[in-house]
């Protein structure tokens, strides 16, 4: 790992209400809306057919410098399935020379020439979450597709092989401490995964989950209020920015504006004012 | 049809709830919390510059009504007309500001006459407000008045072109009204 040369320290609302735990230190950008997959419970409607609504790479890069300048802690990265996106190694690797970061994928494409160029993640301050949902990979591949189950088993071991840091989030339509989920924390175990690299988080009824009945019904302060960045504008948490029936869902939406950060982050903020810290526990969402 | 999404207090942004929490907040609101950053400042302008100010609300109602008929509006000159009624003016003089009867002959009053040519000039018509119309206007009204009212007539210039170019619905309540009055 590269360590963050902290030269400065940030200071200003953004940066006390991070060191409050008023406002979560991570900001979220959806790089994009396509996937190759189609999951069942997908917040944003994602597949092969959706509008890609990129987030240009230079926009992440600012995103990224000016969360570091107001006092955020962390960046995630989500879509869609970022890695579509050819560019988004060098981008990430840049990024991370901000704030670390971490990236959720379906870890479906790492083989070949995306295998490698994924490999020079290694060594930076980066982290790929993979999503894999079931031990069985029947179970598994009924939401997320075909195949998805032995793609990301046989991914993990090369991630790890290159010195890539690799997470798992299972999500789930049960309860987060089902013991059926036993068999898949020792296979993730088994294939290189550290337990704390593990997250276990419910479906949330938003997006496709919510056509479909699936998942937990979940108020605006049950969603971890992570400023969250995308090409439609900024958003109260990463569960914000939801597509439903091709609609995006704009319950959540903080500003259409996203740069200057500070612009979305105050808005945030104003909104956090008077919320205790940590209200958004209670259904285990992150 | 509109052409823009009306939000609700469903759909509506979260920061921007507060303005969608005593019922239906109408178009104009449904349609800027599309873009919820905007929606404050602008209706903090729309409210200084429509709202009570310098000049009469009654030569308020002058600025908006005629602005919006001579921009063609349909649902500012069918919001209005209803407007225009509750505060007190006429139903000849709604009729006047709306172009269906002539103007002389409805407003009898020199100072109103004045007024509405400098309407007429400012929000009818392109390139400078003639000599001959400001200094007429400027006997009868003074400058800060004309300022307000300017201020007044370019904020409904903005509404106009904002209910025209998304077609936004007049309630139906306001329809109702009208028809009542015969002047739908």
């Amino acid at each position: 790992m590269t360590g963050i040369a902290v030269d400065t320290v940030a200071a200003g609302p953004v940066a006390a209400a991070i060191a409050d735990g008023v406002l979560p230190g991570r900001v979220w950008l959806y790089t994009n809306y396509h996937c190759n997959l189609a999951c069942s419970y997908c917040l944003t409607e994602s597949s092969p057919r959706s509008a890609r609504r990129e987030l240009a790479p230079e926009t992440m890069l600012e995103v990224a410098c000016q969360a570091r300048s107001l006092g955020f802690t962390g960046l995630g990265v989500t879509g869609g399935e970022p890695f579509l996106l050819p560019w988004l190694p060098e981008t990430i690797i840049e990024m991370a020379s901000s704030l670390p970061v971490t990236v959720l994928t379906n870890g479906t494409l790492f083989v070949g020439d995306r295998l490698e160029r994924a490999a020079a993640l290694a060594g930076h301050d980066v982290a790929l979450q993979i999503s894999l949902d079931s031990h069985l990979p029947d179970v598994n591949d009924m939401a997320r597709g075909e195949d998805n189950f032995v793609k990301v088993v046989e991914a993990l071991p090369r991630l790890i092989a290159r010195g890539v840091r690799v997470r798992i989030a299972t999500t789930t339509a049960g309860p987060l401490d089902d013991p059926r989920l036993e068999p898949l924390k020792r296979l993730v175990a088994s294939l290189g995964v550290a337990p704390d690299d593990h997250l276990i988080r419910p479906i949330v009824r938003r997006g496709r989950a919510d056509e479909q009945g699936l998942g937990v019904h979940a108020r605006p302060a049950d969603i971890p209020s992570e400023l969250t960045i995308t090409a439609d504008g900024a958003f109260w948490g990463s569960f914000g920015p939801t597509v439903r029936m091709g609609r995006l869902d704009t319950d959540l939406l903080l500003t259409r504006i996203v740069l200057p950060l500070s612009r979305p982050a105050e808005v945030l903020l104003g909104l956090l004012n008077g919320m205790p810290a940590g209200n958004d526990v209670r259904l285990g969402i992150r | 049809m509109v052409r823009v999404e009306l939000l609700d207090a469903a759909t509506a942004p979260i920061s921007v709830q507060q303005f969608f929490g005593g019922g239906d907040p109408g178009p104009i609101v449904a349609a800027l919390a599309n873009v919820p950053e905007i929606l404050g400042p602008t209706l903090g302008f729309l409210g200084s510059a429509l709202g009570d100010g310098a000049a009469t609300t009654r030569h308020k109602e002058f600025a908006i009504l005629r602005t919006s008929a001579l921009q063609g509006c349909r649902y500012c000159v069918q919001t209005h007309s209803a407007v225009a009624l509750d505060v007190g003016l006429t139903e000849a003089e709604v009729r006047g500001l709306r172009g269906e009867l002539e103007l002389e002959a409805t407003f009898p009053d020199v100072a109103d006459q004045r007024l509405l040519r400098w309407i007429d000039a400012m929000a009818g018509a392109t390139g400078p407000v003639s000599d001959e119309v400001w200094n007429e206007v400027r006997v009868s009204f003074a400058a800060h008045v004309l300022v307000d009212l300017s201020v007044t007539i370019g904020a409904t210039m903005f509404l106009n072109r904002f209910a025209t170019g998304f077609e936004l619905p007049t309630s139906a309540a306001t329809l109702s009204r009208l028809e009542k009055e015969g002047m739908q």
